[in-house]
Order: C-alpha cells, then sequence, then structure tokens
C-alpha cells in the first residue's frame, strides 16, 4: 500500500531535486506535522529503501556504521543502517538528530558534501557511497536545551526544509483521507486545532499535531463520541496541567456539545 | 470641601451613592441580600478562573500581552425596585471592558443558579472580549456582531446564549432589549445593562496613570472592601481641565459611549460629607484628578524616581547607537538608542567578602558535583572500565600485532564549552529594601560576586555587565567583567561600586549583550539575565511598548543561537516573563535573599 502524503508546498520537487543532485536535506518541524510520512512517502516514490534511525543521547557512532560482534566462528562485522544505506543506496534518515551527541554526528560529514564516502576507521574501509544513496535528518526546533543543538558546521552541509502544521485546507484534507470521517467534524477538528495552535510556549508545551486530530477522528469513525473522542485524543495529550486542561476541555465542548 | 460632580449624558447616567447608604452595615447587608436577584451559592469567583480564562483568550488569538484583572463597579442609573433603592443594590454593576493593556471582569458571576452557567458566562466574556474591536463606538452592533459570530461557530456558546438570554429575561425584565436584533433600540434610563455585553473602555482619551501598586492605594485609603484585597485595578484618569471647564470638555461626541466621571476631591477633608457626591474610592472604578499643569505626571515621576549620585564611571567613547523595535508602527526605530559602554575607574581592588564565604563553601561542594558529570574517553590504555567494543574489535582485527590495544574507557572532566553573559538590572528600583539594611542591589552585588567564583572555579569562560538607562538619550552599560579578562579582585571591586540609579530599558541592554556574546567563540551563548521589575522608562518605554521591544530583542538574541534566561525576584514576572522568554526560560525567585545561592544553582542546572 502506498502512503499518503498530500504536499504543502514545493516540498516534494525540492526534495526530488536534490535527490537528483545527491545533496543532503534537513528536516525541521514540530512533532506530528508529516515529517516521518513525507520521507516514506519520497522513498516510494524515488524507489528507494529508507533506513530510519531515531536518535538518542547515547547514540554513538558504531551504531550507525556498524560493529564487529561475535558468534561461534569469532568476530565478524555488522554493519550499521547509515553503512547499509551508503553501500547499497536508499534514503537514511536520522530523525531527531539533535538528541544524538555532537561528535556522533560528525561521522556525517564527509558523506554530506561533494565527497560521499563513508571511512569505516575500525575496518579501514573506505566505502564511496552508491548513487542512490541520500542522506535525510529532521529535527524539532521546539525542543532545544542550552548545551543542545545542531552544529553549524552540520547543519550547512543540507539542503534546509521547513515544515510547519498543514495549511487548514490541506489539513482537512488529510484527516478525510486518513480517518474517513464526514466533512463537517474535520472541518471542527481543523477549527480546534487553529485555535489550539495559537497558544504559545507559556501556556503549552507543544501544539496539537495533525496526527492526534487524525487519532480523534479515527476514533470518531469507530462510533465515539466527538467530545469523548478529542478529550481522550486531543485534551489528555496535550497537557498534565489542571488549569490548561479545563480550557481545552472547555474549548471541546464548545465545538463538540457534550452527549446528553 | 469642594466636589463637583459632573454628568455625562451618554445612555447611562452617571450616579453617585445616595445617602441611603447610611443605614448602618448589618441593615444594609440584609438589605442586600434580600433584594439581590443573584445567585450567591452557585456563584464563580474570577480568582478561579483567571489562569484558565487567560489560556483561553490564547486559545482564541487574543493578545499574550494583555493582563486580566477584576474590575471595579461602574455606576449606571436604572430604575430601582423600592427594595433596591433603600439597599443600594442595582445601580452598580461589574461589567466586563477592556483597554490596550487589559481585561477586566467581573469579580464573581452569579446570574444563574447553576455553577455551570455562571463558568460558561466567563468564558462567554472572554470570548466576546476577544472579538470585540476596542476602538468601536456602537456598542450596540459591536456586540450584537460579536455574540452572532460567536454563535455561529461554536455550538457550546448557541446553547449557552440561549440559556442564558432565557433565564435573564425571566429574572431581569428591564433586559428585554437584548431580545430586539436591531441595532437602532433605543436604550433608556430603564435599561439595565446587559451581563452577556462587553462595555466600552472606561477611558479611550484621557491618558491613564497607572497606580502599579494598588496594595498600597488600597491601604492608604483604608478601605478593607474585600473586593479591593483581590488584585483591583486602581486607575487615575487624568483628564486636561485646564479650561476649567467643570468637567464638560469630557462631553466630546468620541466619549458618548463612555462611563467617566470626574471629581473634585479635595483630600484632605476626605470625611467631609457633600450631599451632592459621597466620595468612596471603593466604589468608584475610576478617580478622575482634574489636571492642571500638563507635565505634573512626568514631573511626579522624576521627584520620586531619579537620583542624582556622582558615579565614577569611564566612558569609553560617546557610545553606539542602537535601534528599537516600535510595537505600534511594527518596524525598528533606526539608531534610536544610544548605549554608553562604561567602566568604573579608581576602583580598589577587594578580596571575596567574608559574609559570602560559608556560602561559598557550600556551593563548593555543588560545584565538585559538577565535576563528577564527566564525559567518556574512549581507547584508553588502561582506565576505570573495560571497553568491550574495542577488545571486540581487536579480537575482529585482521592483524593483531599492530593493533594500538587500547582497551579501556575512564571518565573525565572536559571544558565546558560554553560562555556566559549576565546582565545585571541595577535600575533605582533596586534601592528597595529586601529587610531593614538589607537592599536589593546588595543582593545583586552578592549574586555576582558569588556567580563569578563559581564560575571561575569551574573555569567556565564567563563576562559581566550592569546596566540603567534615561531614556533612549543614555543607556549607561557598565562594564563589570569582559570575557578576556580574568576574574579577579578587581572585577570583585567593580562588583562593590555598582549603585542603582534611573530605569530598566531591558530590550537595548539585551541587544548590546546579544553583540558581545556574538563573537564568543563557544558552542553555546547563554545570557542570563538578572532582574527586578518590568522593562519601564520614563519615556513611552514603559507597559507594552517596553515589553514589546523586549520580546524583540529576546527574539533577536535567540536568532543569533543565544539562549537567554531571566532571574527575577519581581513576584508578578508570571505575568510577563512567559510572554518575553517563553515557558522553560525563566526564573521567580521570592525571596532575594537567596538569590546569590539560586543564581549559581540555576546556572548549574541550565549547564548540566
Amino acid at each position: 500500500m502506498s502512503s499518503y502524503y498530500l504536499p504543502q508546498a514545493n516540498e516534494v520537487e525540492l526534495f526530488e531535486a536534490a535527490a537528483g543532485m545527491n545533496l543532503p536535506v534537513l528536516i525541521k518541524g514540530p512533532t506530528g506535522c508529516g515529517k516521518t510520512r513525507f520521507i516514506e512517502t519520497m522513498g516510494e516514490k524515488l524507489d528507494r529503501e529508507v533506513y530510519t534511525v531515531v536518535c538518542h543521547d547515547d547514540l554513538s557512532a558504531a551504531d550507525l556504521v556498524g560493529r564487529h560482534l561475535i558468534d561461534e566462528n569469532g568476530t565478524y562485522w555488522q554493519d550499521g543502517p547509515l553503512t547499509k544505506a551508503v553501500r547499497n543506496g536508499g534514503i537514511c534518515y536520522l530523525d531527531e538528530i539533535i538528541e544524538a551527541r555532537k561528535d556522533t554526528t560528525v561521522v556525517l560529514h564527509s558523506l554530506a558534501d561533494y565527497r560521499r564516502v563513508l571511512p569505516i576507521d575500525r575496518t579501514g574501509e573506505l566505502i564511496e557511497a552508491h548513487p542512490d544513496f541520500m542522506l535525510v535528518v529532521s529535527y524539532n526546533p521546539g525542543y532545544q536545551n542550552v548545551l543542545k543543538g545542531m552544529k553549524p558546521s552540520t547543519k550547512q552541509r543540507f539542503i534546509s526544509l521547513s515544515f510547519t502544521y498543514p495549511k487548514p485546507e490541506i489539513e482537512k484534507e488529510v484527516i478525510l483521507k486518513e480517518s474517513g470521517v464526514d466533512e463537517p467534524t474535520a472541518q471542527k477538528l481543523v477549527n480546534i486545532a487553529g485555535e489550539i495552535r495559537q497558544l504559545s510556549d507559556s501556556d503549552i508545551q507543544e501544539a496539537v499535531s495533525t496526527r492526534l486530530l487524525i487519532y480523534a477522528a479515527k476514533l470518531m469513525v469507530k462510533g465515539f463520541d466527538p467530545y469523548e473522542a478529542c478529550m481522550h485524543s486531543i485534551v489528555e495529550s496535550l497537557s498534565d496541567e489542571e488549569d490548561v486542561l479545563e480550557v481545552l476541555r472547555k474549548l471541546i465542548s464548545l465545538h463538540f456539545s457534550k452527549a446528553e | 470641601m469642594s466636589s463637583k460632580v459632573s454628568h455625562l449624558f451618554s445612555w447611562s447616567k452617571v450616579l453617585f451613592e445616595d445617602s441611603f447608604e447610611k443605614v448602618g452595615i448589618f441593615a444594609d447587608s440584609y438589605l442586600r441580600q434580600k433584594a439581590s436577584r443573584l445567585h450567591e451559592e452557585t456563584g464563580v469567583s474570577f480568582e478561579s478562573k483567571e489562569k484558565s480564562l487567560k489560556i483561553f483568550y490564547h486559545l482564541l488569538g487574543g493578545d499574550k500581552a494583555k493582563e486580566l484583572h477584576i474590575t471595579d463597579k461602574r455606576f449606571i442609573e436604572t430604575s430601582r425596585t423600592l427594595l433596591e433603592k433603600f439597599s443600594g443594590k442595582g445601580k452598580s454593576f461589574f461589567l466586563a471592558w477592556q483597554d490596550e493593556k487589559a481585561l477586566y471582569f467581573p469579580a464573581t458571576l452569579s446570574y444563574f443558579d447553576d455553577k455551570e452557567l455562571n463558568d460558561m458566562h466567563y468564558y462567554w466574556l472572554c470570548a466576546m472580549l476577544s472579538q470585540v474591536n476596542l476602538q468601536s463606538s456602537n456598542i450596540m452592533t459591536e456586540n450584537a456582531r460579536a455574540a452572532a459570530f460567536l454563535i455561529k461557530k461554536y455550538p457550546g456558546f448557541q446553547d449557552f446564549y440561549k440559556q442564558a438570554k432565557n433565564l435573564l429575561l425571566q429574572n431581569y425584565p428591564e433586559l428585554s432589549y437584548i431580545d430586539s436584533s436591531q441595532s437602532e433600540v433605543l436604550l433608556d434610563d430603564k435599561s439595565y445593562p446587559n451581563p452577556l455585553w462587553i462595555y466600552p473602555c472606561i477611558s479611550t482619551n484621557a491618558k491613564l496613570l497607572d497606580f502599579n501598586d494598588e496594595e498600597e492605594m488600597g491601604r492608604e485609603d483604608g478601605k478593607k472592601d474585600k473586593t479591593e484585597e483581590l488584585k483591583m485595578k486602581k486607575k487615575a484618569n487624568q483628564i486636561d481641565d485646564e479650561k476649567e471647564t467643570d468637567g464638560l470638555l469630557l462631553f466630546l461626541p468620541e466619549s458618548l459611549m463612555s462611563f467617566m466621571e470626574q471629581v473634585n476631591v479635595d483630600r484632605q477633608e476626605n470625611d467631609s460629607f457633600d450631599e451632592d457626591a459621597l466620595y468612596n474610592a471603593a466604589d468608584l472604578d475610576e478617580i478622575t484628578l482634574g489636571k492642571k499643569d500638563a507635565n505634573l505626571s512626568s514631573r511626579v515621576k522624576m521627584d520620586l524616581d531619579i537620583s542624582s549620585r556622582e558615579v565614577e564611571d569611564y566612558p569609553l567613547g560617546d557610545g553606539f547607537l542602537r535601534d528599537e523595535w516600535d510595537y505600534k508602527k511594527g518596524i525598528y526605530l533606526k539608531k534610536y538608542v544610544r548605549i554608553y559602554p562604561q567602566v568604573a575607574i579608581n576602583v580598589e581592588p577587594i578580596p571575596l567578602p567574608k559574609r559570602l564565604n560559608a556560602m561559598m563553601r557550600r556551593i563548593q561542594s555543588e560545584l565538585d558535583l559538577m565535576e563528577l558529570d564527566r564525559i567518556k574517553i574512549d581507547n584508553l590504555p588502561y582506565g576505570d572500565e573495560i571497553n568491550f567494543d574495542a577488545w571486540i574489535e581487536y579480537r575482529g582485527h585482521q592483524n593483531r600485532s599492530n593493533h594500538p590495544q587500547r582497551f579501556f574507557q575512564s571518565f573525565e572532566k572536559k571544558t565546558r564549552d560554553i560562555s556566559t553573559l549576565l546582565l545585571a538590572d541595577i535600575s533605582l528600583s533596586t534601592e528597595a529594601g529586601v529587610t531593614q539594611d538589607i537592599r536589593v542591589i546588595d543582593m545583586i552585588k552578592d549574586s555576582l560576586m558569588v556567580f563569578s567564583e563559581s564560575l571561575h572555579r569551574l573555569e567556565d569562560s564567563f563576562g559581566i555587565y550592569a546596566f540603567s538607562s534615561i531614556k533612549n538619550k543614555k543607556v549607561n552599560f557598565h562594564i563589570v567583567k569582559n570575557f578576556k579578562e580574568k576574574y579577579g579582585e578587581l572585577a570583585r571591586g567593580r562588583i562593590e561600586v555598582l549603585k542603582p540609579g534611573y530605569y530598566t530599558r531591558l530590550g537595548a541592554a539585551v541587544r548590546e549583550s546579544g553583540k558581545i556574546l556574538q563573537k564568543q567563540q563557544s558552542q553555546n551563548r547563554l545570557l542570563l539575565i538578572l532582574s527586578d521589575g518590568k522593562p519601564n522608562d520614563t519615556d513611552r518605554y514603559d507597559g507594552r511598548y517596553g515589553i514589546e521591544d523586549t520580546k524583540k530583542a529576546i527574539d533577536e538574541v535567540r536568532q543569533m543561537g543565544i539562549t537567554p534566561f531571566c532571574i527575577t525576584i519581581d513576584v508578578e514576572a508570571r505575568e510577563y516573563l512567559p510572554y518575553l522568554f517563553g515557558r522553560n526560560s525563566y526564573a521567580v525567585i521570592r525571596d532575594a535573599k537567596k538569590l546569590p545561592k539560586v543564581l549559581t544553582e540555576i546556572y548549574m542546572n541550565l549547564t548540566k
């Protein structure tokens, strides 16, 4: 089954162009706005396998490149996801790259510029990237803290695409397609999202994602009361603070009157 | 006693308390209860809703810099039942309204005998406030338009409005006019104000002189009114009365729809009684002081705030001109602010003051803990732990004799790649006392010393600057220790001679600090701001203007990849700091005495 993705702007063309020119791509955007879905779609479109690595602060270069393992015959070398993509072609997608330690991401440098090679110190190999190899990284600019961030020297090797939540018409379209809910309900969900996204960091940590809206719509299609569906998919997922919860509940009840 | 009352010929006439009130408190409250058409038992208080309403207002796209307050009563002449007349009830109302700075809500809402409806009533007013145009002159059409919009958009409000209107009409037949959707309905004296409506700003034309210290106002007036203890907004409304017009000047077409009263109050004879006007500050929503001198307000401020102490500060050049953000125009005022970098000369180098030794010892133990937070170093010939990866790799190596055989790993301290600029506000307000003999500035100085001492021991790179401002003409930017200078006795001496003075043009200081930090080579750059209050200055850099410029400056600094963080002792700061810095980038310290220790702790937490 091919995945569904509705472009927000010219990101598909840009991505294709970058792939054609062998340039790496950096995607910025809040959670649940369609970054991962976009890459999956592009992978299908370009007929390239996608190797996804979700980065965390203990991710070492070996986790990307590969390491020696032991079996009954002794040690053997196991390629990491990055090396696999480099050898065989494909999209290596590093999600939430700023979560990884900065020294880890340095292994990407020689891959992310004109050289397109991956040196593996441990085996002494220097792998030239497959013509279909493409490096894609993403992060959520909202999460940064004082000591985390992307090195400018890493950042400046990418074609950057900035994602936001889709425009209301597009978002409605996406909800309709993904959940099968009726049009007025989808419109209401989009309106609710629009209002929640007006809140600033001081009110709420992160605004409602398209993903959560789709969850809400799916629950409704399953037969849940709209108010209940929103409560469990949107409201409770967004905050633990009583004041915020109260307002969000109120907002939902204004749009979908509570079931009698 | 001079007591003049000027009536406004708007649809709702202004009226003052008459002598019926002088009946005695018990009888009074009994009668009030009796006459009440409110449902106090199911009432909802603003206090319990304030936070939620604020978020709700933001949800609906409301201006995030606006504050929420409780409104005072407004006096509106209506026809009253005999009982109401005796009890004094029914002619003063708590109405929802807004001005450019804030939204004003009634302290409690209890029109309905259903708590949920009263609760919803607050949300309704909040939604209406987000819809109603502040500038609109016709409240009828504007309210009708806003209500129609909300009803159409939110089924929940539709239900509420229907229900609320019916209940209100049952209880208040005077409100029948809300049922006629025509905006031309003439409101006469018999009309009640509609509790579902938003009323115009008390004054749109007169300049507002804000009494920020409401609590003190309350004490001065000797009022123990409960509503007053809740954050009540007192305003003195300056009206140009140079021509001695008996307040008739207020009768301008623009003010027709506003409720406004002017009393020339003889403050010396507060207690004297006049049958025309009973001066009752608690019940007056706005005390209008006749203004005879155009410069009065600024002069008063000058006398109160400015010190004229000699400073031994050596100016470094003529200063630089920097931009400032004008939110009203939505543009930068180019080269609008002059920044004067200066450094104190003839300063005596001093050791760390003895009073701080004990604190420094306590902090040292925390600094030691920081050093435990080390980073892993791989591939060592010897060390704390075996590195299995290295060993497996060795096992798998083709030519083992060539292998470096470094199988260990250790955790070692590494210099932290961070530059921190500490920016201290030393405006005159820091002269305020924390206790009898300690001032805020003393705590700021101690904080700077402990902070520098700690960062010095951590070997982190840092600079310390302090600022104060006199309008846009002069922003004093004191260099206490720059990034290149080694920390030592001289820097401590410069901290010791810091003196409070002038105002807080925070935006300019933040921009200048950003420029300095930008030149630092570190991977991480932190701007710590130590402050005791809102940005302010004697020109328009006060309230919204100052907040917006500061916000802009903070955003610019963020753009440079610098992380701003604000530490304040202003307990009111929660109202504006989240807007300026975002939820996770500020800290409010209630007890200024804890500032030295907490500042350093915050730094350590931020950079762990």
